[in-house]
């Protein structure tokens, strides 16, 4: 085995591959803790971390390698029922119909390699701003956690994202497709905020993106806030084996994302009342 | 279905013989050309015609489609397109070897288009070109609106914009695509295709011929991804393989998709005789064995051809060329600009409108003389031809033979004629003239498992589908790669489950079309211009774009100016020089370890792994024609090394002191004879020259031999330039190594017919005109070097004389 990787290495070295420096170790320190604990490889043992620092990681397991967060607040507050001609949707639109959503994913490279390891979703419930933050522990949990998200989904629920259409939805039906799924988005309504948000401030804002939308139009100002770059790595790094910390502040920026998302809505929705 | 037995044909046909000119077909052509030509003539001889064989249109066909083939005047089958109905309909994969124009899409046509009307079964389609897969997409639908069939067909490819590539994903009937379409944009995003594969059931793979070596090892693990995506959608398509005349296409079929595949060889599609001549231009300078130039002998028989009435196609190898056989010829025949012209220049670069006008004139008979270059040999429908000449030889026989099926007319001789170029390998063709007889000796090799291409796919493959542990890749067990894949970050295991986990596209950083990318590009710096004008691979850039060498593109020369090693990037700029550069290199070699040997006369040949050790030290500058040498510069390159797969032969001390006086006589022998079996080498196993190369040294690499200036060799034992003596036995060996990392295959096949090739080596240099040796044979030799039995090609004789078989 390691043979074969040696000679891999050297045949793409001499083909001119300028190779990476081999095995990327990550978080050291956690490698040699588990060796101090006398913990055996993690891949076979995946359960017996959850069960050391189970406090660690946000939310409360729900299944094997799936946390969930829940959280109510009074900000953003339910709209009222709007006419959503703003977003190309047509009809009056109960707020209690509205689920939102953002997804945390592995990268932007596309294609079936890139999956979410966290799916944000949020809703009014009972008049207040419901979050729910599903996030997996581990590859297995990617199942349960398509699951649990379909299962939140009516016939009725209308999709709230920023550029969702184009990049989570799409994201979320190859995941599904990859577990044979039915994908539970196709033929939902889908208000994606990014395109009136286009329609009225392109060229007048620096850019688009949801941060320039929330600053401008809500006032947020985001306070130690993990790049949405960084997000692939915080969870990777708790994939192979690192400290969970970093995940806390990813599940704090998709929620941070969630209720920017609730107060664009409401601001397009104001001027749009039905 | 351009050659179809169908009216208009006929019609076409008529109306030819009806002028007085066309009278004169390419059998009377050939016999002039023998009387006036005949010293230059090396081999001629003729293809009987043939009958065509015929068979009805099949019963259990829908009635619709048999509609649609009557309304294109398409009555009744050849007995080989009834053939391939029949093997598909039995669930066989198939593959149909049988000449051009012997109407091959047909074979693949009517079953997929069967089951597109019967269950709205879906098929791709890989063309190697995008004309080719425009062609048949344009066919498709001109069979489809005769017969009203409602089956939808659509290219798709880097052309297709994005909003179209969403309809033709749910759509499509039929996609016609590409084997780097389907490695980049498909395979990838194959949940966005998934109605597409559920629903798959042909995968049509035409020019097979042309996925060979690299190239074709890389497709045949793009192949094993298709099949392992279609496995997870439930499906198992059948393949329907098409291939020109190559020597074992069932097996190459069967290699490239890893299935038992049943071959359709012998056509049905009848056909006219068919006259060939090999033709060598006038020796000029007999000590150099330099000969007339090959333009001027393809621009005189096209000339005595078009003004014999007949149509006339010349291949050309570059664009460049192309422009100039265009313009001696149009002096000739298009000097009155009031008439339409009557010879056209066809090649890459023009636009398609252009190219489809090309193609209506010449199908509608207006034009007399094509000049083009590899674009017409593929299928392209440009009607019936009555004479091809190439100017040079295209690389491999089977190119040879389906540039030569360009001509022929049912019921009409045509005639094709071979001009060879100066070229070793073009000199050595003309010479055996019984290559171009019989069947076609050229095997279409892949390597599938060349570790580097495998690595590669294995990543790619996973990005699309994980991997369980124990899971097989094509018949390989994926486990060590995915463990290889894990360390390095990209695959995460989880259980017994490798999955993807990196953010990158990984088929993005894999060309199909080299072994791993360390590719350097040539950067044209000419007026201030920074354009990319080629590429060049890792193991080729030290030997060809060290700064101040001439790199000729498009037969353009550039010299490079600058070569960024790191950056893998050469600057050049366009120059007007009359020599051309040779890089001086020291390679030496070390036997690692035997796979396989066999006793070779007085000595020994093996086949197994070796290390080259490989350093440019500088390059000579030697002019055309003359191949004086007029300079040298020096080179400062890394040293390049190679763990790799070779072919060697041994002889032992006392057969070599018996039969030379002393060892610089052995050497010289050694590096001659090994010349001519790098050239016989390179034809037999359809090769490129440069990715199969030579060395003479020890077995243990403790020295090695380089030709000097005289084409005398030169040991060494070191990297430097000091000359040594060798200690120990002395046991000289020949290597033809395989100059990919890992190896590409070319070796073991080399092995296989080590026997052969040393007879074949032989046969070149003692049939060769020349008096003591030239580049045609055993290498290039100083005209003043003439020491009779002791020369280069009287001691390259005795080599392969020792080592062939008793």
């Amino acid at each position: 085995m390691n043979a074969l990787a040696d000679k891999l290495r050297g045949l793409r070295r001499q083909a001119g591959v300028t190779v990476a420096a081999p095995a990327r170790r990550p978080e050291p320190l956690a490698d040699n803790l588990r060796a101090l604990l006398g913990v055996r490889q993690r891949a076979t043992h995946p359960t017996q971390r959850k069960a050391m620092e189970p406090a660690a990681l946000p939310g409360h397991c729900i299944a094997p390698g799936l946390q969930l967060s829940e959280s109510l607040g009074d900000w953003p507050p339910m709209p009222a029922a709007f006419d959503a001609g703003f977003a190309r949707v047509a009809g009056t639109i109960a707020p209690e119909r509205l689920l939102l959503f953002d997804t945390e994913t592995t990268g932007l490279a596309g294609g079936t390699g890139t999956r979410a390891f966290m799916i944000g979703v949020a809703d009014w419930h009972g008049g207040r701003f419901r979050e729910r933050q599903l996030l997996i522990t581990t590859l297995a949990g990617e199942a349960a956690m398509l699951d649990c998200f379909a299962a939140w989904l009516r016939p009725d629920s209308v999709l709230v994202s920023y550029n969702g259409k184009s990049y989570d939805a799409p994201l979320l039906k190859t995941r599904f497709r990859l577990h044979q799924r039915a994908c539970p988005l196709d033929g939902l309504a889908h208000i994606d905020l990014l395109h009136p948000v286009r329609r009225r401030w392109r060229g007048v804002w620096e850019n688009c993106r949801l941060a320039t939308a929330e600053r401008q139009l809500l006032r947020v100002v985001r306070e130690d806030d993990l790049p949405g770059s960084e997000a692939p790595a915080a969870w990777l790094g708790y994939l192979r084996g690192g400290a969970s910390g970093p995940l806390h502040r990813v599940a704090r920026h998709n929620s941070q994302d969630l209720r920017s998302l609730g107060g664009i809505l409401c601001h397009f929705a104001q001027g749009a009342e039905a | 279905m351009n050659a179809l037995p169908n009216p208009l044909a006929q019609r076409e046909w008529q109306r030819d013989d009806g002028q007085a000119v066309a009278a004169a077909g390419g059998d009377q052509l050939a016999r002039r050309l023998a009387r006036r030509y005949g010293d230059r003539i090396t081999g001629a001889f003729v293809l009987p015609g043939r009958e065509g064989r015929y068979a009805p249109l099949p019963g259990d066909m829908p009635p619709a489609l048999a509609q649609a083939l009557r309304c294109r005047g398409i009555e009744q089958l050849y007995d080989h397109q009834a053939r391939a109905w029949e093997a598909t309909a039995a669930g066989e994969h198939v593959v149909i070897a049988t000449p051009t124009a012997s109407g091959k899409s047909l074979c693949y046509t009517l079953p997929v288009i069967s089951a597109a009307i019967r269950q709205r079964a879906k098929a791709l389609y890989l063309f190697p070109t995008k004309a080719l897969a425009q062609d048949q997409v344009a066919e498709l639908l001109e069979l489809n609106q005769a017969g009203q069939l409602g089956v939808k067909a659509f290219t798709f490819d880097g052309d297709t914009p994005g909003d179209a590539r969403q309809a033709i994903r749910l759509h499509g009937d039929i996609v016609v695509s590409n084997p780097d379409m389907l490695h980049q944009a498909i395979l990838p995003h194959h949940t966005k295709w998934a109605q597409f594969f559920e629903n798959l059931a042909f995968v049509v793979i035409d020019e097979v011929h042309t996925y060979r070596g690299v190239f074709g090892s890389h497709v045949a693990n793009v192949l094993r991804r298709l099949q392992r995506v279609c496995a997870f959608y439930g499906v198992s398509p059948q393949f329907i393989l098409c291939s020109a005349t190559i020597g074992n296409p069932a097996e190459h079929a069967s290699a490239l998709i890893e299935q038992p595949v049943t071959a359709i060889t012998d056509s049905g599609a009848p056909m006219g005789e068919k006259h060939v001549l090999l033709w060598n231009p006038p020796v000029v300078n007999p000590d150099l064995g330099l000969r007339a130039s090959a333009r001027s002998q393809s621009n005189r028989i096209a000339r005595t051809a078009i003004r014999a009435g007949l149509k006339t196609l010349v291949f050309a190898q570059s664009r460049l060329m192309v422009e100039v056989l265009t313009k001696y010829l149009k002096d000739v025949f298009d000097s009155d600009p009031r008439k339409p012209p009557r010879i056209r220049a066809y090649r890459g670069g023009y636009l398609p409108t252009e190219r489809r006008a090309a193609e209506r004139e010449m199908r509608a008979g207006q034009v007399d003389g094509i000049v083009s270059t590899s674009a017409l040999e593929l299928g392209v429908d440009i009607g019936a031809l009555d004479v091809v000449v190439l100017n040079g030889y295209p690389g491999s026989v089977a190119a040879t033979w389906q540039r030569f099926g360009r001509a022929g007319r049912r019921q009409q001789a045509s005639l094709g004629v071979l001009v060879a170029s100066s070229d070793p390998l073009d000199q050595y063709l003309v010479r055996h003239p019984e290559f171009f007889q019989g069947a076609s000796p050229e095997h279409a090799r892949i390597a599938p498992d060349q570790p580097l291409i495998l690595l590669d796919h294995i990543r790619c493959a996973a990005f699309e589908l994980p991997f369980d542990d124990g899971g097989l890749f094509g018949p390989q067990d994926a486990t060590p790669w995915l463990r290889v894949l894990a360390e390095e970050g990209v695959l995460h295991q989880e259980n017994s489950r490798f999955e993807w986990i990196a953010d990158s596209y990984p088929a993005n950083a894999v060309s199909l079309r080299s072994v791993a990318d360390g590719n350097f590009v040539v950067v044209d710096r000419t007026g201030g211009r920074q354009t990319i004008v080629a590429e060049v691979d890792f193991s080729a850039a030290a030997l060809t774009l060290y700064e101040g060498a001439i790199h000729m593109v498009q037969s353009a020369p550039y010299q490079v100016e600058k070569l960024d090693w790191d950056g893998r990037k050469a600057y050049v700029t366009r120059t007007q020089v009359d020599y051309y550069t040779d890089a001086i290199d020291y390679t030496r070699l070390k036997v690692l370890e035997a796979f396989d040997g066999s006793p070779a006369g007085a000595g020994s040949a093996h086949h197994g792994e070796v290390h080259v050790a490989r350093r440019v030290a500088g390059y000579k500058k030697i002019r055309y024609y003359t191949h004086e040498n007029i300079g040298y510069g020096p080179v400062n390159l890394p040293d390049l090394e190679l763990h790799t797969t070779a072919v060697w032969w041994q002889l032992p001390q006392r057969a070599l002191e018996q039969a030379f006086d002393h060892r610089q006589q052995a050497l010289d022998g050694f590096l001659a004879a090994a010349h001519a079996l790098h050239i016989v080498a390179t034809v037999a196993v359809m090769a490129e020259a440069r990715d199969l190369q030579k060395a003479v040294g020890s077995g243990d690499g403790a020295w090695f031999a380089t030709p000097d200036a005289n084409g005398r060799a030169q040991l060494r034992s070191g990297m430097s330039d000091a000359d040594a003596i060798a200690h120990g036995p002395f046991i000289p060996t020949l290597y033809l190594y395989d100059a990919f990392p890992g190896g590409v295959g070319l070796s073991a096949p080399l092995y296989e017919r080590r026997e052969d090739l040393v007879r074949l080596a032989r046969e070149l240099v003692q049939r060769c005109d020349c008096r003591h040796g030239c580049p045609a044979c055993v290498g290039p030799v100083l005209a003043a070097d003439e020491r009779g039995e002791h020369s280069l090609k009287s001691l390259a004789t005795r080599v392969l004389d020792l080592i062939a078989a008793l």
